[in-house]
């Protein structure tokens, strides 16, 4: 009997080891986050840091010129990369989708590799693709489109949108696999029973039925697209300036780390409602089937 | 039905179109590491194995592969260690602290990588923690702890609970119960989400970035010699790191496909 009841038990007997198991996420996890939110209240001005709490680094972004045009730019930069990863990932998921067997699996399989390919490596080889004497412009010279090779693809913002949207196409694919997979196919039969087209099972069954895994690609992609900076220092150039630059220069040639910590607070509370909005919005949808 | 198949094989063209898009990135580093380099100009008439003469002398970037599977292999470590603890107390029942430690492991998964590395840097520096491979390995272990745990937390939960109570019927203790009856079952998950967590960690450069001191792993000595210009090696030492993550990938796929396959 007393075996029984071993839950209660162990529950009781191994509070060190409770213990043991909240050290590592609290000492590295949490406080940390803790030290970074009190970081963005600190002030530093030539050097002498100001352990005296303050409003003035969130003053500084809303009143200064420079930064809220750059975190609006950035919005829109990800919005875009969202949008554009769909309208490349939704057809691809919509075909693996309906295929029959393994062989489903092993091209989404297929699909996620290059993530865990090296990042940089990517962004690199990208950025030699879209560069004056990569493949692209060689392509574009070889099909008579253009006479000289184009430099509208390197070190601006479309190179980093362009850059993006193919690092995170996989990102939008799987969600929305995910989504189609789930549809039953009986319903698609019932709608074509009852007489409807193929473009309207589509238009009124599918893409419906399939819309909260298209909203968690796009809240995946944007989200990830607005955290990197790897991408826009190395495609972006002298213009093309993102919110994720801005703050990874505070920490480095700007050396403003209270600074750096408000505008990332004001990062993550972006990042907080851009996955809020798409909790919601997903839910919603789903709640209606 | 001919209309279809027709929209049949346009689909499968896109595909085709977006695998090119995903796949290009990498092979073209790949195969002009054969080649001969001129002015930052890939020769194609001039095949030539020069470059991985130059990397294999390259001090730097054996230092920096070193330093990588160092920190990864740490990582892998202590990640497994603390996701199987946290998976374990946070499947033995049901309350608030362990929601809470769920919520904890998964933020750095949620928030982007940018302000983990960020929170950790600032954090280090408060508590005089000199920056070395030490707060690298931290860096990298709370960034995988999330997939790491989660994987585990599925394998445990998608165990029979009779095994345990079974188990403690017969007179195991806590410990024997953990080493005869769960560990086996959770081996595989445990290698896939080891060899994920290793490939998550041989990749990760933005946290990396924000919490090394003077020591570079792979992808950031990557990084500062792509800054700096071009070097022929650049292009060889792709190809090395691609072979080396094409192999943990199909590690990876071969110790957590099949299990996921019969189990849903």
């Amino acid at each position: 009997m007393s075996r029984r009841r071993f839950k209660p038990a162990t529950a009781s007997s191994h509070w060190p080891a409770t213990g043991a198991v909240f050290a590592f996420p609290i000492a590295f996890i949490l406080l940390p986050l803790a030290a970074f939110l009190a970081y963005s209240f600190f002030w530093t001005e030539q050097g002498v840091m100001s352990y005296a709490l303050t409003l003035r680094n969130y003053a500084r972004f809303f009143t200064d010129p420079v930064f809220l045009p750059v975190l609006r730019q950035t919005c829109v930069l990800c919005l875009e990369v969202a949008f554009l990863t769909v309208l490349a990932g939704y057809p691809v998921a919509y075909f693996l989708a309906s295929l029959r067997g393994r062989i489903r699996y092993i091209l989404l399989m297929l699909m996620l590799v290059p993530l865990l390919m090296s990042y940089v490596i990517k962004i690199y080889a990208i950025r030699s693709i879209l560069g004056g004497h990569g493949a692209l412009n060689r392509a574009l010279l070889w099909l008579g489109l253009i006479d000289e090779p184009l430099t509208v693809f390197v070190f601006n913002l479309n190179a980093v949108l362009l850059t993006l949207t193919v690092l995170l196409i996989p990102f939008a694919v799987l969600p929305i696999f995910l989504s189609l997979e789930r549809i039953p196919r009986s319903l698609m039969d019932a709608s074509a029973d009852l007489g409807a087209s193929a473009t309207q099972t589509f238009m009124r069954v599918i893409l419906p039925l399939s819309l909260p895994g298209t909203i968690t690609a796009l809240t995946f992609v944007f989200v990830l697209a607005i955290g990197d900076f790897l991408t826009p220092q190395m495609v972006g150039g002298q213009s093309g300036f993102t919110f994720g630059r801005i703050i990874y220069s505070q920490f480095g040639t700007a050396f403003n780390w209270p600074f750096g910590a408000a505008l990332s607070v004001i990062l993550a509370v972006v990042v907080i409602a851009a996955i809020a909005l798409g909790t919601i919005f997903g839910r919603d949808r789903s709640a209606l089937k | 039905m001919t209309r279809d198949s027709r929209g049949n094989w346009f689909l499968a063209g896109f595909t085709l179109l977006v695998f090119i898009l995903l796949y290009g990135p990498i092979f073209v580093p790949i195969a002009s590491s054969f080649f001969a380099l001129k002015q930052g100009v890939v020769n194609w008439q001039q095949p030539t194995t020069l470059a991985y003469v130059t990397l294999a002398s390259n001090e730097g970037i054996l230092v920096a592969l070193r330093n990588t599977m160092i920190v990864g292999v740490s990582a892998v470590v202590c990640s497994l260690i603390l996701g199987m603890a946290s998976a374990l107390y946070f499947n033995s029942g049901r309350s608030k602290g362990r929601a809470l430690l769920q919520f904890i492991i998964f933020l750095p998964f949620l928030m982007p990588p940018i302000i983990t590395g960020l929170a950790l840097l600032i954090y280090f520096r408060e508590i005089d923690f000199d920056r070395s491979l030490v707060t690298v390995i931290i860096g990298h272990t709370v960034f995988v702890l999330a997939l790491v745990y989660r994987t585990l937390l599925v394998r445990l939960q998608s165990l029979s609970r009779s095994l345990v109570e079974a188990s403690y019927d017969l007179g195991a203790s806590g410990f024997q119960t953990f080493r005869y009856v769960l560990l086996p079952n959770l081996t595989s998950a445990m290698i896939g989400a080891g060899v994920l967590a290793f490939a998550l960690s041989f990749d990760e450069t933005m946290i990396t970035l924000l919490v090394t001191g003077t020591d570079n792993t792979l992808p950031t000595r990557l990084w500062a010699m792509m800054r700096l210009g071009f070097t022929p090696d650049i292009n060889a030492l792709v190809a090395v790191i691609l072979a080396l993550t094409t192999l943990m990938c199909l590690l990876a796929a071969r110790y957590l496909m099949p299990r996921e396959s019969t189990g849903t």
